[in-house]
């Protein structure tokens, strides 16, 4: 039996809805939101070394599975268990700063993403060869395009040695250059380390090549778990 | 647990780190205006105050940079606290990490501030020779029971805004009130003794109090006044934390 790498027990999530920004003011007039119920009844299983892909249209509850395997937020009942450093890649800006340079921002994510400080210091030129910045690596984060702070979020992920890594349709970062290498860390780091990847997509294409495993994800519940040969999608 | 400290440590020091830098990179005068500012408000309410009111306050100039310097402190940290979980969403959105580093850091920041242009009025008791290094620890302890007050009270309205955005505003008009109803710019003395018992409940005259004391030579206050002002500071940062702790679990559905 391998060992467990993440478990979600009967796992719900309700969300309350706003239409603007929540106030005061209007929750004294309206009293209670209404609600909406993003995932109900999730149970998962994922061992050490897995790749699993989860695959489901837009709202179907794919993120906020991610973002409770995280940490982000929490569910409203159920439990998680998650073994090891869980690393994400789930929304492009998250963890960083647009008026730091590319350098200070490595800081800023890697201790984020629980690295110390003296291990960011002995990898951050590698940290900052793989994201191949070059000198806009001195220069405020504003000023990056959206693929280079794809590029700089995914190198230093990979170089936080997670355990468990959560990529949500992040497959694809940066141009066919940079895609062919992540794709190739991707697999070494599997082979290597043992490292469980779990990723999301709404597009099974992507999924072909990496994941093994696949389960489907349809109006917050889950609705298969195979092979890519046995989704519905 | 140790590494969970370090990590908070690290996560704190990074992000004042760049609270600081992100605040005075673009300004010329850079750290400099920390002290023009509360000094310019010094001269401006000091000359209007002269005109208004005739009765004269011993040591006036100096009194009014003690007071606005700790009011900046504390107004400046309620009003950039309370909207920075909201502001800082990207940070929520990447890991799990205690969120509370987020206010923490803007307290920091504006103690660094604080403490820097407060060492002015330092080099003044040294000229008046009204200096003396037996006060040193009062001095301390008015910065904690600050510190601890506004710790707690920031911990409430930044939680408080992530749900409710327009709890920043409530606190803008607050400071205002507040602002008039400590003794900043007027002695506790103008307040008629039969209420003044309705300004013991605000830590922060405590506080001032105990600074007059240090920096301009003015009675101790009585035990029980600062004593009371430590209690509500305490209770405040308690409350504080527990509410904060338990609305930080899904601030990420909401920013």
């Amino acid at each position: 039996m391998k060992p467990i790498a993440v478990k979600l027990s009967h796992i719900y999530k309700v969300y309350s809805l706003h239409h603007e920004k929540p106030t005061l003011v209007e929750k004294l007039i309206k009293g209670v939101n209404e609600q909406f119920t993003a995932l109900s009844d999730v149970n998962l299983t994922v061992y050490q070394g897995e790749r699993v892909g989860i695959l489901g249209p837009n709202g179907s509850g794919k993120t906020t599975l991610l973002k409770i395997i995280t940490g982000i937020t929490t569910p409203t009942s159920g439990t998680v268990v998650a073994n090891g450093r869980v690393v994400s890649l789930i929304s492009l800006d998250a963890g960083f700063h647009g008026d730091l340079s590319g350098v200070q921002n490595i800081y800023l994510n890697g201790l984020l993403l629980g690295m110390k400080k003296p291990e960011i210091d002995a990898k951050l030129r590698r940290i900052v060869e793989y994201a191949a910045l070059g000198r806009y690596i001195d220069v405020p984060l504003f000023t990056y395009s959206s693929g280079m702070r794809m590029r700089l979020g995914f190198a230093v992920a990979i170089h936080s040695e997670p355990d468990i890594l959560i990529l949500d349709e992040m497959i694809q970062v940066g141009d066919q250059r940079f895609q062919d290498k992540t794709q190739k860390t991707l697999t070494d780091l599997v082979k290597k380390k043992r490292i469980t990847i779990i990723a999301s997509s709404h597009n099974p294409e992507k999924f072909k090549y990496l994941f093994k495993r696949i389960i489907e994800v349809k109006n917050g519940r889950v609705v298969s778990d195979g092979t890519i040969s046995t989704t519905h999608y | 647990m140790r590494s969970n400290i370090q990590r908070y440590i690290e996560l704190l020091s990074s992000i004042t780190e760049k609270e600081l830098r992100v605040r005075y990179k673009y300004t010329t005068f850079g750290f400099l205006w920390m002290i023009i500012n509360p000094l310019l408000q010094m001269l401006i309410i000091g000359f209007i105050f002269a005109f208004i009111m005739r009765q004269q306050v011993e040591n006036y100039y100096p009194y009014l940079f003690v007071g606005l310097l700790t009011w900046n402190f504390f107004s400046l940290t309620v009003t950039k606290a309370t909207p920075s979980v909201v502001n800082e969403r990207s940070l929520i959105k990447k890991s799990q990490f205690p969120r509370s580093v987020i206010p923490m850091s803007i307290l920091v920041s504006n103690l660094v501030h604080y403490l820097i242009s407060i060492s002015l009025l330092v080099a003044y008791v040294i000229v008046t020779g009204t200096f003396a290094l037996q006060r040193l620890h009062i001095f301390f302890a008015a910065i904690v029971i600050l510190a601890v007050f506004t710790y707690g009270f920031v911990l409430i309205t930044s939680a408080l805004d992530v749900k409710y955005r327009d709890v920043a505003f409530f606190t803008q008009t607050m400071l205002t009130l507040w602002f008039y109803t400590t003794p900043i710019i007027y002695p506790l003395s103008f307040i008629p003794q039969h209420i003044q018992w309705m300004w013991s409940v605000n830590p922060l005259v405590a506080v001032l109090s105990l600074l007059h004391y240090v920096f301009l030579g003015f009675a101790l206050p009585p035990t029980h006044v600062w004593l009371s002002a430590s209690v509500i500071a305490v209770i405040t940062c308690l409350v504080g934390i527990l509410f904060f702790r338990r609305e930080s679990a899904d601030f990420d559905d909401w920013v």
